[in-house]
């Protein structure tokens, strides 16, 4: 019940405030309001970049759009309700990717056919990190790879994409760890390199920032292709070259057989909210990566990702 | 930072308008407390679309007055139909219901006031002190220590299943293989999910919790018919409020270690306000003198929990101002209102968000304070629930809480989970299974197996040199070893007193 008024509320402010935007003749988007799906609680990343996007991606459009959490099954509930949704521009949801494209390699039942979704954007892209304790001897991935033992790091679940991401970047250069996981948060697993029970944890920068800034870790390398962060080398200096490929993005999806002139609008409206000054403070006081990427853009981006977690299905199978 | 700031805090929530954003929180967070099915993480999950639009350090005056509001609500419906109102008001049941049928409920509602206000403010103090060494407190406890934190609250169930060990422990046996249910945490695999996709993320915490008590209770009462407590002249006329209010400055020794445990508790991450009452609980009957009276109605066992269940506040904002990461599912939306006011919690939240720390802070302390005022208030009407008829209060409560419970995640499926679960409770009841050690169990489970995976791997699987080595898992393993050898121990010194005691009818005689 409680509920309802909430978001009526919301609804009844932002209906108010969208009324004098509202395009004269256009029947979609103004028929009902848009529900954007996000498939985890309220608190999270997804569902935190969605709550900031909303006002700006309801001024862009002229219609409302509400938020709706679909938690469950490892966020899989949530996407696949947004995939079996109508495909009339009524429906878009947040995606975990590469979370989903790691499970769709591995033949996992996603509920949902992760090739046929409509993409629509890509609103960030996080890079990642290696973190070493701030005190630590360990200067490089050298280091971190001749201990005299495999090196521990920390992740949330074996599934994560931090943890793929480790995984298969060691793998690549025959460094042996133990990926120590199980950390209820990405934050409880920078918090296990601090307590020093872990040796390092590969994590996205934009995490990492604030406890390098606070003097508790410090970075040895980030997984990019250039400079990313000052006096900390780049993987692609170093030689690791295919290191920068992994990422965490926050893609917006919508039903298979979206019409092209909805999707056109909708891709356009993302690009509008996140080029928007709101966004733009918003994502720098958050520490947020925007890379706002269009419909085909997003679309080829995401068979690219296929294509390259696909060649590593035998470190992914192994765990 | 420190006294100068709170007392800024103090007089921009005295001076400006937004008390009303507490007082509103503390309204909010009562209702939601009293129902059960509905908590505190509800209340903000809500609440979260609302506080966009909001000024940040109002937002934070609103939730300050929902986290501090929510347990004593919860409180009250645990004492008077039986029933906790939220997870953390599970303990207050064992003796504020056999208060509320002897037509006590207002002494059991005074204390359960005083107490939470004071644990409250407790908890918020200890909060300040520890502020400066927050960090390196929160960096004390790893893998190995939650492994035996959860290990000690496992223990306990031994010390709260007085009387009846076996069914204690079969119950807690059940609760344990109900928590291996879902994705497991270490490798990502499936386990007992029945090729369902509801049981991914394993059996809820908040339906079980409210089909065992709620549920059960509502249909052990239809059974039985009539009302809670037998209506008489005298109890009609609420008396003992003020007697409560006494009784928690009679017991401070209680009051001290239940705000105490729910502290440190509060601080954990994951363990949360229903193991910390939990333990305030078991703790306080460990160390009575006379630990046979509980259970049938002794006030401690209504102030210890009540203490600790609003303590924990405090407690759970030491992680957040050492590292910005949430010691518990209020304090984790808490963040998330921040991150969605553009503000990213870290372990500079403290030096760069002090305004909206000790805003929240006083606002803590305020609702707690407040929410106990009103409460005290209204408990002469608030009572007359236990006189109401079966017929009508069974019905209102079975749809208000299955309402809750649907709205908590639009997920029909906990509906059923809730009524499953209400019906093993029920079962429970009448063959005289204690329903909270299987709560515990099904709550601690998963923190223990995750630990133990860890601390395994961490240590080169070599467990028990790695724990001796750390000074507070020693402390943990010495509370262990005590709290299994204390009732042998106390049954060697009291052998003959305790067997006759025992004989005692464990219901209470009808009048």
């Amino acid at each position: 019940m409680r509920k309802w008024t909430g978001t009526s509320i919301v609804a009844a402010v932002a209906a108010t405030a969208t009324l004098a935007a509202m395009p004269a003749a256009a029947e979609w988007p103004n028929d009902k309001p848009i529900t954007f799906v996000i498939p985890y609680s309220p608190g999270g990343g997804f569902d935190t970049i969605v709550r900031a996007f909303e006002p700006a991606l309801e001024k862009a459009l002229g219609a409302e759009v509400v938020p709706e959490n679909i938690p469950g099954a490892g966020g899989t509930k949530g996407a696949a309700s947004v995939y079996r949704s109508d495909p009339d521009g009524y429906t878009i949801g947040i995606f975990n990717i590469p979370g989903y494209t790691v499970s769709n390699v591995l033949g996992e039942n996603l509920g949902f056919d992760l090739d046929k979704v409509t993409w629509i954007a890509n609103l960030a892209t996080s890079r990642y990190a290696v973190a070493v304790k701030a005190d630590s001897p360990i200067g490089s991935i050298q280091d971190l790879c001749s201990l005299g033992r495999p090196a521990k790091m920390s992740d949330t679940g074996a599934k994560s994409t931090s943890s793929v991401a480790t995984r298969i970047s060691f793998a690549m250069i025959d460094c042996p760890i133990v990926n120590v996981t199980g950390y209820k948060g990405s934050n409880d697993a920078m918090i296990a390199v601090m307590r020093g029970e872990v040796d390092a944890t590969l994590k996205p920068i934009a995490s990492l920032k604030k406890y390098v800034d606070s003097g508790d870790l410090r970075l040895i390398v980030t997984y990019t292709d250039g400079p990313a962060v000052d006096g900390v080398p780049n993987s692609a200096e170093l030689g690791y070259e295919d290191f920068s490929k992994f990422d965490l993005r926050r893609i917006i999806g919508a039903p298979p057989g979206l019409p092209d002139d909805i999707r056109e609008r909708l891709s356009e409206a993302f690009l509008e909210a996140a080029a928007s000054p709101e966004i733009q403070a918003w994502a720098k006081g958050a520490g947020v990566e925007l890379e706002p990427v269009g419909a085909s853009e997003a679309a080829a981006m995401m068979s690219r990702l296929s294509g390259f977690y696909a060649q590593f299905k035998d470190i992914l199978v192994r765990q | 930072m420190g006294l100068d700031v709170l007392v800024n805090a103090v007089v921009a929530i005295a001076t400006s308008g937004s008390a009303i954003y507490v007082l509103l929180g503390v309204g909010l967070g009562l209702c939601f407390g009293v129902i059960p099915g509905l908590g505190g993480t509800t209340a903000l999950a809500l609440l979260i679309p609302i506080t966009f639009a909001m000024e940040p350090l109002d937002a934070m005056y609103l939730a300050g007055g929902v986290m501090g509001a929510t347990s004593f609500g919860g409180s009250i419906t645990a004492i008077l139909i039986n029933t906790p109102g939220t997870a953390p008001n599970a303990a207050t049941v064992f003796d504020g219901y056999p208060l509320a049928r002897q037509g006590k409920a207002g002494l059991a509602i005074g204390a359960s006031a005083t107490a939470s206000a004071l644990g409250g403010v407790i908890g918020v103090l200890t909060l300040l002190v520890f502020i400066p060494i927050a960090k390196q407190m929160v960096l004390l406890f790893g893998p190995a220590e939650f492994f035996l934190l959860t290990l000690l609250g496992l223990t306990a169930i031994a010390v709260s299943a007085q009387g009846k060990l076996l069914r204690g422990l079969i119950a807690a046996a059940v609760g344990l293989l109900l928590s291996f249910v879902g994705v497991e945490a270490i490798t990502g695999q499936l386990r007992y999910t029945g090729g369902s996709d509801y049981l991914w993320d394993g059996v809820g915490l908040v339906p079980t919790l409210t089909g065992m008590f709620a549920i059960s209770q509502m249909i052990e009462l239809a059974l039985k018919g009539g009302s809670v407590a037998v209506p008489k002249e005298e109890t009609r006329q609420l008396t003992g409020v003020w007697e409560g209010v006494l009784s928690v400055f009679r017991h401070w020794t209680v009051l001290f270690r239940g705000s105490l445990i729910g502290t440190i508790i509060g601080a954990i991450p994951g363990l949360g306000g229903t193991v910390a009452s939990f333990l305030a609980y078991t703790s306080t009957v460990q160390a009575s003198r006379n630990p046979d009276s509980f259970g049938h109605g002794n006030i401690v066992g209504v102030i210890a929990p009540e203490s600790a269940n609003n303590a924990k506040d405090g407690g759970a904002l030491i992680p957040t101002v050492a590292f910005g990461i949430p010691g518990s599912a209020e304090t984790a939306i808490f963040l998330g209102i921040l991150v969605l006011h553009g503000i990213d919690p870290g372990p500079a939240t403290l030096l760069n968000n002090e305004r909206e720390i000790y805003g929240l802070i006083v606002a803590l302390t305020l609702a707690a304070v407040g929410a106990s005022a009103i409460g005290l208030l209204t408990a002469r009407w608030l009572v007359l629930i236990t006189f109401v008829n079966v017929n009508i209060l069974v019905p209102v409560v079975i749809a208000v809480s299955l309402t809750g419970i649907y709205v908590l995640e639009g997920q029909p499926a906990d509906v059923i989970l809730c009524v499953v679960m209400g019906l093993l409770g029920y079962l429970m009841i009448r063959f005289d299974y204690p329903r909270l050690t299987l709560v515990i169990a099904l709550v601690l489970g998963e923190t223990a197996e995750r630990s133990y995976h860890q601390t395994l791997m961490i240590s080169d699987y070599q467990m028990w040199s790695f724990i001796m080595g750390r000074p507070i898992a020693v402390v943990l393993v010495a509370g262990i070893v005590l709290t299994l050898l204390l009732p042998i121990l106390r049954k060697r010194a009291f052998g003959r007193t305790r067997r006759e005691a025992a004989s005692v009818p464990a219901k209470e005689p009808r009048p």
